[in-house]
């Protein structure tokens, strides 16, 4: 579903970001990527997103591979992920539910298929009851809900999150883990990006998959790994 | 589409300064080129006219002798040029004038002696209307030594020719100028639409819109401008069409095929414009 193979990316003023990553992300799966700052994380979202291409290596995500892939495949590609940010990346003149409409306007659905399933999708994250509210009034963990509402939308087979908890407080971070899990319960697989140790701690059955300077030290799917 | 339609507008409210400055470089962009190009088809259609009675006309000394007159007619009707050839004699010089300018025909009333010379009229066939043939039928004409004078439209024919083709250069010169100010003008426009909405269209491509879906909305509100530029300067041209009109001579319009290709015309400068603002913002994906 998500293969990378060999994967190196190198930057061209900063140099390589990621060193030979290889990993295999399979249906429904729980995995945390962690690491310190700087360690790749992001750049291995931006591969999975297409965003950046290896500079050798291949990353293959659900029939597509990026040395195949033409820029017009792209939002094919995007249309079958969800991805959320730390910083939410909400539209601020647009209510919960035209941000969440957005992902389903723009792949060019009817008014009638989109208004049930934006209903649905926010009841899903629990947020049914303020539909209406702009992000302006949403509470930072609030906002976070909308986000992944968004990034569900489009029925993705995988959920990308890239420091998601990040600019919330540790109680709120802990809610938003548990949407993250239940989603997954539900068969989604879910691919999230943290350094916070706390966390993992949290979902002690998903997989962890440890960056360090570029390079994969420790994947709990391989057993404990080299480092 | 409701949100093609929706953020078509956008850029209307976003930026009315750069938005009416396109709208209007666009209209005078269109409306030189017409001008101009009005300037070329009346002078074309007086020119197609002329041309319909080019002659030269070759006025013999007095007293020529009729051999002479007829060797000369035998010899000019076989140029490959000539159409036709007529000789009118000083009587019947007379009598054409009297009847042509008859509000004056006292003045040949009481003429002791007839005035007019007699002439020879040649009329070009018309592949050979053009000034440097008649130049050259003229000039192998004038060596008969009995031909006393020579006439032929090259003055104001040549002046006509060259006010077309100055007409047409202007056009395309003060035209394009402004069409590439319209350019300009559209990719600013486009310009702070894009970076005012840096924020949305990173979410746009986020969640998998495609490039003609970001793209669309830009060109068609590019296509509009263009439209209103082309509708203002019909306006424009109208009324220059009417004033002239009615204070100088009776002019020929464009067709409303001509009409409705200039509306497109001004939308297609409008879209191209957008279009190739846009390839250079959105090329990453
Ligand atoms: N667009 C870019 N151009 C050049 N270098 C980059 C770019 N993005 C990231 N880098 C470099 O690549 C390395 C990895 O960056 P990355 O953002 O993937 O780290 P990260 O693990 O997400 O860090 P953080 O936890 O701070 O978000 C860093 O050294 C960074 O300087
Ligand atoms: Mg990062």
């Amino acid at each position: 579903m998500i293969l990378f193979k060999n994967v190196h990316k190198e930057y061209p003023r900063t140099g390589y970001a990621l060193q030979d990553v290889s990993f295999h992300l399979r249906k429904g799966e729980f995995t945390f990527v962690t690491g310190p700052s700087g360690a790749g994380k992001t750049t291995l979202v931006k591969l999975v997103t297409m965003e950046e291409r290896p500079t050798a290596g291949t990353v293959r995500i659900s029939g597509y591979a990026s040395d195949k892939i033409k820029t017009r495949e792209i939002p094919a590609l995007r249309r079958r992920l969800g991805i959320v940010f730390q910083d939410f990346r909400l539209l601020k003149n647009r209510t919960a539910r035209e941000n969440v409409a957005f992902a389903l306007e723009v792949t060019g659905a009817s008014a009638e298929q989109i208004n049930p399933k934006v209903l649905r999708t926010l009841a899903a994250v629990g947020l049914s009851d303020k539909a209406d509210h702009l992000p302006s009034e949403l509470s930072g963990g609030e906002q976070q809900r909308v986000a992944i509402a968004r990034a569900l939308v489009n029925d993705p087979f995988i959920l990308l999150a890239d420091e998601p908890t990040g600019n919330l407080d540790p109680k709120v971070a802990l809610d938003i883990l548990r949407v993250f899990k239940d989603i997954n319960l539900r068969g989604m697989a879910v691919l999230l990006v943290t350094h916070d140790r706390t966390l993992l701690g949290e979902h002690p059955r998903a997989r962890i998959i440890e960056l360090d300077q570029g390079r994969i030290v420790r994947d709990t799917a391989n057993g404990e790994a080299a480092g | 589409m409701a949100y093609t339609s929706r953020e078509a507008l956008f850029a209307f409210r976003r930026s009315p300064l750069l938005t009416s400055l396109s709208i209007a470089t666009i209209a005078f962009a269109l409306y030189t080129l017409s001008v101009f190009g009005l300037v070329w088809r009346n002078i074309d259609r007086v020119l197609a006219d002329v041309e319909e009675r080019v002659e030269v006309i070759a006025y013999l000394v007095d007293g020529t002798d009729p051999t002479e007159t007829s060797a000369l007619m035998r010899e000019v009707a076989a140029y490959p040029e000539v159409d036709s050839i007529a000789y009118l004699s000083k009587e019947d010089a007379l009598a054409r004038a009297r009847a042509e300018l008859s509000d004056y025909s006292a003045l040949y009333e009481d003429l002791e002696s007839n005035p007019l010379p007699a002439s020879v009229e040649i009329a070009l066939k018309s592949g050979y209307r053009d000034a440097a043939d008649v130049d050259d039928v003229a000039t192998r004409i004038a060596r008969f030594a009995f031909v006393e004078d020579i006439k032929y439209g090259e003055d104001w024919v040549q002046k006509l020719d060259f006010l077309q083709n100055l007409s047409l250069f202007l056009g395309l010169v003060v035209g394009g100028v402004f069409a590439v100010i319209a350019f300009v003008a559209i990719g600013a426009t486009i310009n702070i639409v894009l970076i005012s909405r840096e924020d949305e269209i990173a979410i746009m491509k986020m969640v998998g819109a495609t490039r003609s879906f970001i793209a669309r909305p830009l060109v068609i509100e590019g296509f509009i401008k263009g439209v209103l530029g082309a509708v203002i300067a019909l306006v424009l041209l109208t009324f220059t069409y009417s004033l002239l009109e009615q204070r100088v001579v009776s002019l020929s319009f464009y067709s409303p095929l001509q009409v409705a290709g200039g509306i497109l015309l001004g939308g297609a400068l409008g879209a191209v414009a957008s279009i190739v603002t846009l390839r250079r913002h959105l090329a990453t994906w």
